[in-house]
Parts: C-alpha cells; structure tokens; sequence
C-alpha cells in the first residue's frame, strides 16, 4: 500500500495551501474519470446471482476433504432480489446466498433486499445473539449529516465472529461538528479483543479523544494531540478504577480491562484541512476516482512472510505526531478500523472495488451502515467506518 | 497484498508417536475428535485455521496437511512406534512450514504466524535437536518462523519442555502423579481454546503505560 507522502509533520513549513498534498497516485489502467459503481466487473463471465463464489481460491493441497455444509445449494432460500439499490447497478457480486442451515427453534423473516451483501466466499448464516453485557450496546450504530462544507456519514457494525458468540461490538466513533470554526471533529476507535470491557474503552477513548478537541478548538489555541492521547489514555485508567472498584489508579488493570486503538483528528473548512493521529492500527485513508490511499501506518506490510496480530493501545501513550494535510474536492476522507481495513488491504480487491462505487459520493446513512455489513469469509471482526465528503460550493 | 482471499492461521500439532505413548494414544485421538466437535460449533474460527496433525518417532508422519475442519469428515488416528527425535520433529517443520506458507500465499491468503503445538511424553532420544529448533524459530531463518506451545507429560522434564517452547509462558508440564490422560485433555482443550481465541493481541513491543493524571481531567459519565 502506498504510503501517503505528502503529511508533514507539524514542525515542517506549511505550504498546503496552494501545493496539493496528497494526490493520488493513479493505479494502473486509471484513465482519471471518476467511475461509475461497476461490481460486475468483479465477475467477468458469471452470471449474476450465480452459484458460486467469485474469488474463492483452490482448496489447499492436502485439504482432500470434499466441500460440505457452506456448499449445499441453497434449499428454501428466499428469493435473489434483482437489485440491491433502486436506480443503481446491479451488485452482481452481492449474493444472497445465505444457507437455511441453523433455523432451528425458529428464525426470523428477511427481506431479500436486506440480506447481506456477499463479497466473496459468505461468512456463516445465523441469527445473531444477543450481546452479553451490563451495559447496553446496540449491534449497530449508524450516523449521517452534513454542515455548510462536509458530509458525514459513519456506521459501526457488530462483526458477525461477536454476533455468533453473543459478545458487544468493541469499535465505536464519535463524530461532532465545531459550529465556530465548522470543524469536523473525529474519533475512532477498536478496542482489544484481549481486554474484556473494551467495548466500553473504544467508546471512553473516542468521546475523551472528540472533547479535548473541541475543548481546544473552544480555547483558540492549536490542538495538543499529545494531551488528547494522554486524556484518553487516562479515561481508561479512572474508569476501570471506578468500573472494578479498585483502590487506587492502576494502568495496567486498565490495559488489562480495556485496551483501545484510537484515531483521532479534525477536517477544517479551510483547504479543507486534515489533521489525525493514530494509536494502533484504526487506519484511514483517502478515495479519490476509486483509488485509495493510506494516510497512516497500517499493520499490513507487503513483503512480510507472515502478519502479526499484535497492536498497540491506549492506556499505552506512544508519542504521535498530527498528520496534516489538505482534503481534496474530489476526495473523501475514511477512518475504519481493521475490520474494514484488512478486508480493503490495498483496496485493489473485490472490497475496494465495491465500496469505492458506494463512496463515491454520499448515500442515507442506513445504507451506508448496510454496506459495511458486508459478509466474507474470514472477515468476521467488528467494522467501523466514517466518510467525510467535503460539499462543493455552488 | 490486495485484499486477500481470506486470513488464516496455519496450526500445526506435532504429537510424540514413540512407543511410551501407547497407553494414552486413545485419549490424545480421542482429545483431536473433541477439538474438532468444538471446531465445527465455532464455524467462523474454524474458516481461518488450516490444520495439520504430525507424528513423530525416528521420523515424521503426516496425517493431515492444511486442512479445512469444517470440511473435514474426521480426524486421522495417530499410532505408537519408535523412539522419540525432537529433531526430526523441528526438521520437518523447518522444511514444511515455509512450503506451506508459500502455497497459502499463493492462493491468495493472507498468513498468520503459524503455530505449533508440541506434545511429548518422554526426553529426546537424539542429540542436536536444539540446533534444528533454533534455526525452525529464528525469523530471520526460517519464513514463518512459528510460535510453538510445548507440552510435557510423563517423563518428559521441565527444563526440556521450556527450550522447545518459544515462549516462557507456552511451556506446559504435567505435575508428576497426573493423570497423563487428563493431561492431553488438557492440553487439547488448550489447543482449542488457543485456536478458537487467536484474535488480536497486545504487542511486545509496547510504548510506556500512561503513568499520571493528566492537568484538566474528567470523566466520561455517558458510557459507562
């Protein structure tokens, strides 16, 4: 993935006003034209609706077991809808192919038109648990508006691996607009799967990380981004201490309790103007004619033999450095976290495909959640994901 | 990397198929038929491990290679015979690993670490094992270098087991007097709990924990 070049760090000479900071690096064959939603060309050949999965590889050698229960053709399934979106193309790589197989004890009715959409190989089919918690957390939040100069739309989804064990969703956002200087003010966030009150670290860290921003903002003075990485890690700390009654403050119960990755940043309508920092391995990047460009450091490398899946995370307080640089008109900012990011990669692939052709330019927000609802196979992790347009001044 | 195929996670059990294991070889295959229940209740975990079942003597066996437990209509039976060579056990693995990580790679995944779960009932009968073992776990050596869960029953030693394992915490021994078929159902349901729970985890290399309140602190009451 290419890394994005042009974010300087804060102590280098400004400039982004008239120097695009980051333009994309057209991929190959781009001709520069924004494209139109083409999932079709994802199957060149297959039929839409067809029975089988468009990019699943060979088994294995050695796997000699034959195919079983995710192969059986569909028996009682409702009906393939023609469409998944009225006036749009037809998303010939979204599949319903969900299997009858758990209805067991009775399973709910679906509208064909919602069924996920299936992007590759389908997770499994299952009616979702409950979440497990003494707090509430909703399966799926979704949030959409837009001020004088952007459009917001942000969703975080339960990952099905979370739904099928009836464990909380661990991502969360916070999204806010700063009336005064019309920023957009951002936070996202994924807690560890290790800690076991995560879920409620991502969504600490992300409202700590949104108010000392805006409480800055309110100041008229520069944004310490350190201060905000401090401020979030140390929510972790007393809440835990106030969560598990413990005595005094304890960093690293609160790791142990409540680890989160954070990105945190602001969009300024002057430019506009891009300002983030990372904790862990939440990614954003930038779409532009359907390519995507990474603007931080991701936990996949090309050339690694193998990938980790170790990450760092708050109550730890690496020292960050805001990337900084000017947002495109013809560009759109995303935040996700890895759920969303690992299936993207570097968005050459079916998902990258798919979703540059629904971002590029802004949907209701329900569907936007539906979208990132996606079922893969293997992709089963929490997914989290904001977009940030900003609006073309008549 | 494109967005691969899928990810997955190559684990690989390298079981001791000397003769001293003749007693217990029932409950160690009866222990992989109960991982692979368990497997077949946690369909999402179970997409993302690709699953190989070594024995090892004088030589190695391979019963089952990188395969699909959910595809998998039962596990292979492991049988006793011979004496126990821990480095014909790292040998293959030095050899196999890579292979396999080439062939997953190709095919579009993207590969986790793998990951070795080592179990022995008894000290080597050979000597430079430790050697074969140094190179099967050096990064810069052997690609996908994996991380080995070592597990001593009977007369296998302590001391023995924490070399073969990469890690101080992945070294399990029986306490002496167990019940050593207790033990591998432990060590199964270890291993399945390992497979099942391989999500993210914390790095080793971690900046400083926050260490004070920082000035202007408050609390968050909406949330929790």
């Amino acid at each position: 993935m290419v890394r994005e070049p042009g974010y300087r760090e804060p102590d280098r000479p400004s400039g982004h006003g008239d120097a695009p900071l980051y333009r994309p690096e057209r991929g190959p064959g781009r001709d520069g034209g924004r494209p139109e939603p083409s999932p079709d060309a994802d199957t060149p050949g297959q039929p839409r609706g067809g029975a089988h999965p468009v990019d699943r590889p060979p088994p294995a050698r050695g796997a000699a077991r034959p195919p079983a229960t995710d192969r059986r053709p569909p028996r009682g399934a409702p009906p393939r809808p023609e469409l998944y979106e009225a006036g749009g193309s037809p998303a010939g790589v979204a599949r319903p192919t969900r299997q009858p197989a758990d209805r067991a004890g009775g399973r709910p009715g679906r509208s064909p038109q919602w069924l996920p959409v299936v992007l590759g190989t389908p997770t499994a089919d299952f009616e979702p648990r409950p979440a497990e918690d003494q707090t509430y957390r909703p399966d799926t939040v979704t949030d959409g508006w837009s001020t004088r100069d952007f459009t917001v739309r942000a969703a975080s989804v339960r990952g099905y691996l979370h739904r099928h064990r009836g464990t909380p969703r661990q991502d969360d956002f916070a999204v806010v607009v700063h009336p005064p200087t019309g920023a957009v003010v951002f936070a996202v966030a994924d807690g560890v799967s290790a800690a076991r009150h995560s879920h409620l670290g991502a969504a600490l860290v992300c409202r700590a990380a949104v108010r000392e921003i805006l409480a800055d903002l309110a100041a008229g003075h520069p944004v310490d981004w350190q201060n905000v990485v401090q401020q979030a890690a140390w929510q972790l700390v007393e809440q835990t201490r106030t969560l598990l009654g413990l005595g005094e403050a304890d960093p690293a119960a609160a790791e142990e309790a409540m680890a989160s990755t954070l990105v945190a940043g602001m969009v300024l309508p002057d430019g506009p103007t891009v300002s983030l920092i990372q904790v862990g391995d939440t990614g954003a990047w930038v779409l532009r004619d359907g390519a995507y460009r990474s603007l931080l450091d991701g936990k996949l490398h090309t050339g690694d033999p193998v990938v980790s899946s170790a990450v760092t995370a708050l109550p730890r307080t690496p020292r960050v450095s805001p990337r900084r640089g000017p947002l495109g008109r013809d560009e759109v900012l995303l935040i996700g976290t890895d759920g969303f990011g690992d299936a993207l990669g570097d968005g050459a692939g079916q998902v990258g495909r798919y979703f540059a052709g629904r971002l590029a330019r802004p949907q209701p927000p329900v569907q936007f959640a539906y979208h990132l609802d996606f079922s893969r196979e293997t992709y089963d992790d929490d997914r989290t994901l904001l977009a940030i347009w900003p609006r073309t001044k008549a | 990397m494109s967005g691969g195929h899928a990810n997955l996670l190559p684990v690989y059990v390298m079981a001791d198929e000397s003769g001293s294991m003749t007693k217990v070889m029932g409950q160690l295959n009866e222990g992989l038929r109960s991982l692979h229940e368990a497997l077949l209740g946690e369909p999402m975990a179970a997409a993302k491990v690709r699953f190989s079942v070594l024995g090892f003597s004088e030589t190695v066996l391979e019963h089952l290679r990188l395969a699909d437990l959910r595809h998998a209509e039962e596990m292979p039976e492991l049988k006793p015979r011979g004496r126990t060579s821990y480095g014909a056990a790292f040998g293959d693995l030095r050899q196999r690993i890579p292979a396999d990580v080439d062939v997953l790679k190709a095919e579009g995944f993207t590969v986790h670490r793998p990951a070795v779960f080592f179990l022995s009932d008894g000290q080597p009968t050979d000597k430079g094992w430790l050697e074969v073992h140094r190179q099967l776990i050096d990064r810069n050596v052997t690609k996908g270098a994996p991380n080995i869960v070592a597990c001593g029953i009977g007369d296998a030693q302590a001391a023995t087991i924490r070399q073969v394992a990469t890690r101080d915490e992945y070294g399990f021994i029986a306490n002496a007097g167990t019940d050593v078929g207790a033990s591998i159902a432990r060590f199964c349901t270890a291993l399945t709990k390992s497979i099942v729970e391989s999500g993210r985890s914390l790095g080793s290399a971690q900046p400083e924990l926050v260490v004070e309140r920082p000035q202007g602190f408050r609390m968050a009451i909406d949330v929790v």
